[in-house]
């Protein structure tokens, strides 16, 4: 519990050190911050310019700036977009379930790809075995994977003829129709990510398999399929779930160009065109929120392995 | 690493030994033994001597139009052309420059801003490691392409800002690698005694805490440049790097995207240069990581 609260501790201070971040960056832009946040470069008298400064409290000093602007992200009040003039807050809302969905699926099927390949690649002990999978591990780090996206869509386009509905449909409306719209930009984020996790898994699982207590285990007579499944993997768990989560960050930023590739309109979107629009209000929102994300997604992880291995107690 | 007789999950015999064998004397035989380290140094020599012979192996300029464009490869263009007539493979040659030039540098940055923060919150301890490695938390506390995204926005984007923005999202794994392996030899009694003698805190780093330091920041630079390379080709890829006219393999594969149900090549090309880059800077990694800690070998 103590190294928990310690944990969220830092959490919620990485996150502040975040969001002075931004603020600074923003401030650092040139030109007046009155343009800046409201996107009216030269289209304003100096009254205009002076009333809308007062009006914002951005004729303060920046420290007090800095908190109001946090206190009022913390009630859901990122401000307004300039360019669809509608609440960023709105936007994100719409925008957030998207690439959840995708980066939801994406980790499923890095999982369910990758780990059954890797133990079957424990198993065999050849030389070339090994050589391979190390190979194709690295390959998988070094591919990048918005070629694998154009790649696809080449493939899909003149191969197999298809390409999805361009137009985004969500879940709710037609779940069919989004799962053909989502299996593209999956796979093009799975396909690298799921070759470490072979090679993750293959080397995690050797590790284990050379204890005692496995040996224990098939001396006892349990069958192959036991040892690796039940003895063997839950152990061999910790690596994995480690470079499952450091992926996780990964694909937070390949999220971004596979959603400007194919088209959805997620986080990763908006945070592009909030960038060609010089949107900045946009732009700040979905950063922290990609942050908040990644932060959290750091804090599950190491809360899961104390789930996987009661050993692990933090003190 | 076919060590023949290595029991697979064992440690090799070959583990037992010096943690760190004079690199020269072993390169050639440690090559030998680790096939994946040696197409590794292969393709980084490929990649390197293409870009240092740029002029010379360039059969044009490659910002020229100069044919029609979206030839198919052929004689007179080998590679084809792209959307603008300009010639394929003049332009991934030069390509292979500015990736090359912009993750070096970037990784410089990287080196410089990590390296040095690493190793003095690692010796100093206390509030000056809590203040460095808090500061690193907050840069990691985002997706490196999106930190790299929100601060090219604000630079604006060139190949130089690029490199800026590379070098700072970067910078925090330099600082961790350095300061894992000074915190650990600070503390040695050694460290302590050379201390009592009287030796000065910069003399103490240099001759004690460096060359622990050295190896491991040697693998991190080998690896950190394929990442460097990959994030100036997607930031480029956005629009957000390299600019027009420049050859960067990013920006010619999002030009692809346009045209490459019509070529496809011009979308297979840049793309196979960046992954064979990449690859062989990792691969590189690997191998040096095997040669230098024997006890992290990777399986």
């Amino acid at each position: 519990m103590r190294y928990l609260a310690r944990r969220a501790a830092w959490t919620v201070i990485a996150l502040l050190g975040v969001s002075v971040l931004i603020f600074v960056l923003v401030r650092l832009l040139p030109g007046s911050i009155v343009d800046i946040l409201a996107g009216t470069e030269g289209q304003l008298s100096r009254e205009q310019r002076e009333q809308i400064l007062r009006q914002f409290g951005l004729d303060r000093p920046w420290p007090v700036q800095y908190l109001q602007w946090l206190l009022a992200m913390l009630q859901g009040n990122f401000g307004w977009s300039f360019r669809s003039s509608q609440p960023v807050a709105t936007l994100l809302a719409s925008r957030l379930p998207i690439t959840i969905e995708l980066a939801l699926l994406s980790v499923c099927g890095v999982a369910l790809g990758g780990i059954p390949l890797g133990i079957l690649a424990s198993v065999s002990r050849s030389a070339r075995v090994k050589t391979l999978v190390q190979i194709v591990g690295l390959l998988g780090l070094s591919v990048p994977n918005f070629w694998i996206a154009v790649l696809l869509i080449i493939a899909a386009s003149t191969l197999a003829g298809w390409l999805p509905a361009l137009i985004y449909v969500s879940p709710w409306s037609d779940p069919w129709v989004n799962l053909q719209q989502m299996f593209l930009p999956v796979l093009s984020l799975t396909l690298g990510l799921a070759a470490v996790v072979v090679r993750m898994t293959r080397s995690s699982m050797l590790e284990v398999l050379s204890q005692e207590f496995v040996r224990v285990a098939r001396a006892k007579g349990l069958s192959a399929r036991v040892v690796l499944l039940r003895h063997a993997l839950a152990n061999a768990l910790i690596p994995i779930v480690t470079v499952l989560g450091l992926q996780a960050g990964y694909l937070l930023g390949g999220v971004v160009i596979t959603e400007q590739i194919f088209g959805l309109p997620g986080l990763g979107w908006m945070l592009l065109n909030g960038v060609y629009q010089r949107d900045y209000p946009v732009v700040q929102a979905t950063v922290m929120l990609f942050a908040v994300t990644f932060v959290l997604v750091n804090l599950v992880v190491d809360l899961l392995y104390t789930y996987l291995d009661p050993r692990i107690r933090y003190e | 690493m076919s060590d023949p007789g290595a029991v697979a999950g064992l440690p090799s015999i070959l583990d037992v030994g010096p943690a760190a064998p004079p690199a020269g004397l072993h390169l050639g035989r440690a090559l030998r033994r680790t096939p994946a380290a040696l197409i590794g140094v292969v393709a980084v020599g490929v990649v390197v001597l293409v870009a240092l012979l740029a002029p010379v192996l360039a059969p044009y300029d490659a910002v020229a139009q100069i044919a029609q464009p979206l030839l198919r490869p052929g004689p007179g263009y080998l590679l084809g052309t792209d959307e603008f007539g300009r010639d394929e493979l003049s332009r991934l040659i030069a390509g292979a420059r500015v990736s090359l030039y912009v993750g070096g540098l970037a990784v410089l940055i990287a080196l410089a801003l990590g390296g040095p923060s690493g190793v003095l919150a690692g010796y100093h301890g206390g509030w000056v490691d809590d203040v460095t490695m808090r500061i690193m938390d907050v840069l990691l506390s985002l997706p490196a392409l999106v930190l790299a995204i929100a601060i090219t926005s604000v630079l604006g984007p060139s190949l130089t800002n690029v490199m800026i923005a590379i070098g700072i999202v970067y910078a925090p794994t330099f600082a961790r690698v350095a300061r894992g392996p000074t915190l650990a030899v600070a503390r040695v009694p050694y460290i302590e005694a050379a201390r009592a003698v009287g030796a000065s805190s910069p003399t103490i780093v240099r001759r004690h805490v460096l060359p622990n330091v050295a190896a491991p920041i040697l693998v991190q630079t080998t690896v950190s440049l394929s990442t460097a390379i990959l994030t100036e080709a997607a930031l480029s890829f956005l629009g957000l790097g390299t600019q027009p006219p420049t050859a960067s393999w990013g920006l010619m594969l999002s030009a692809a995207r346009q045209y490459m149900r019509l070529d496809p090549w011009i979308a297979v090309l840049p793309g196979s240069a960046i992954a064979l880059t990449v690859l062989g800077f990792n691969l590189l990694g690997d191998g040096l990581r095997d040669l230098l800690d024997p006890q992290l070998r990777s399986r």
